[in-house]
């Protein structure tokens, strides 16, 4: 019982952890969102550039491809929170009902067997919110990592457009101008993540 | 699972309706919450009964931070209302709860320390949210002897509780009144019977079609919109109340 107990009473504290998470993942959507006018904005310039910015231009299109599956990553992920916040706040409404049966328990020895079926069956009932909780965290833990993995190759295309970007002849500079907003773009992501994950790892 | 939808928008003065949950058992009546956001801070109005506290949070956070909610507005005393009220407070133990005084000894039986209240005299009182000045609105006896509506002045949006509530049937699930004639079928026998005075609707009447309105926000059932307002206030004024005392 003991040990149902502490597991429960942090699972029901999870509620704090999982809406700071949903703040950082939210915050990662919105810039997500971005990279696509980003990866826009790069296909145009490298098009207006013409023949001398054909890598660029290359880059570009595979950057639009990374924005969709950037996007469809981080609306799997919002999916996951939002499963995560409502198993949550299912366990802490579990567990403030399991502390008054508590208290009951606590007026006696018939207070006690009368109460003992109602908390056996509370206690099964917060064991599988409990499941679907740790459940939910590791989904999430998956998906984070396979948005990061992605997120690197964000990182390379970044890197390879800073590298196409030299060779825009009197484009390089403004070429060499989207080349940095792509990198910025994407390191905001990344590190909002990584730090997520450090976070969600504590 | 219920979907927070915003109403209304003005940069960071916002209106938002946690409506409809299909997913709720059917046992249960549906309700709709209302989120008013104004300078980062944010009050929940009539945050809903214990059962769906878990629907509300999550809907309410997929939008929005639910640590910028400082507020709750009950409008009375019912459990739909506000029985989730340890719960939201187990989460953030500094929320204020505005309610009626009339129940300013009932509602801590759901939750909450002397600290968590603030009563609302009869006559009403402002409400600060951010840059804003909300108003609690007498509804007395319509149904609770001891109600509030919600009113903000800059949005044109009243908040009214149990009234304009309708019982919808599966299939009528739009978030606002779309044909008046067909909806107030549908909040016919609800007036009837839960609202117990002509002369308490009569004075929220007068009082209520004297504020410039543009949306009627009930607790259940659809938003009325525009004209629909007029035409509610209207019906309501002509409808006869208190059915459940046979002559």
């Amino acid at each position: 019982m003991e040990e149902i107990s502490d597991n429960t009473a942090s699972q029901a504290s999870d509620l704090c952890r999982v809406v700071k998470a949903n703040e950082d993942i939210k915050k990662v959507i919105r810039i997500s969102s971005g990279v696509n006018l980003v990866a826009l904005n790069a296909m145009l310039t490298a098009k207006r550039s013409g023949e001398r910015s054909r890598g660029f231009a290359v880059v570009s299109s595979e950057l639009r491809v990374f924005s969709r599956k950037l996007e469809g990553a981080m609306t799997g992920l919002g999916a996951l929170i939002f499963e995560l916040v409502r198993d949550a706040a299912a366990m802490r409404k579990q567990h403030h009902e399991r502390r008054h049966l508590l208290n009951i328990q606590a007026r006696g020895q018939q207070m006690r067997e009368l109460m003992e079926p109602v908390l056996a069956r509370m206690d099964e009932r917060m064991h599988k919110t409990g499941g679907e909780i740790g459940r939910d965290w590791h989904r999430l833990h998956i998906q984070l990592n396979r948005v990061l993995q992605l997120c690197e190759t964000g990182g390379s295309l970044s890197r390879s457009a800073k590298i196409e970007a030299v060779y825009g002849g009197d484009m390089t500079a403004t070429l060499k101008q989207v080349a940095n907003q792509i990198e910025e773009t994407v390191n905001e992501i990344f590190s909002t993540l990584k730090l997520l994950r450090t976070q969600l790892a504590e | 699972m219920k979907k927070l939808e915003y109403i209304y928008e003005d940069g960071s003065h916002k209106w938002a309706a946690v409506a409809r949950d299909p997913e709720k058992p059917g046992f249960l009546i549906d309700t709709n919450e209302y989120l008013v956001l104004n300078g980062g801070e944010a009050l929940l109005a009539d945050p809903g009964g214990m059962e769906i506290f878990s629907a509300v949070f999550s809907a309410i956070s997929a939008e929005v931070d639910p640590y910028t909610i400082r507020h709750l507005f009950a409008s009375h005393q019912d459990p739909d209302v506000i029985s989730s009220l340890a719960l939201w407070l187990d989460f953030n133990p500094e929320l204020k709860c505005y309610l009626s005084w009339l129940w300013s000894s009932f509602i801590p039986h759901f939750g909450g320390t002397a600290e968590t209240f603030v009563a609302i005299p009869d006559e009403g009182m402002t409400i600060p949210l951010g840059n804003l000045a909300l108003e609690a609105i007498p509804a007395h006896y319509l149904h609770s002897s001891g109600n509030f509506n919600l009113y903000d002045r800059k949005a044109k949006i009243l908040f009214s509780g149990d009234v304009g509530a309708a019982l919808l049937p599966s299939g009528e699930d739009g978030l606002f009144v779309e044909n008046f004639d067909r909806h107030i079928s549908h909040a016919q026998g609800f007036h009837r019977r839960w609202m117990g005075s002509n002369a308490a609707k009569l004075n929220w009447c007068e009082r209520v079609s004297r504020l410039d309105i543009d949306m009627l926000c009930p607790q259940h059932g659809a938003i009325y919109r525009g004209e629909d307002v007029k035409r509610f206030i209207d019906w309501f004024a002509a409808l006869d109340v208190g059915s459940g005392i046979k002559e």
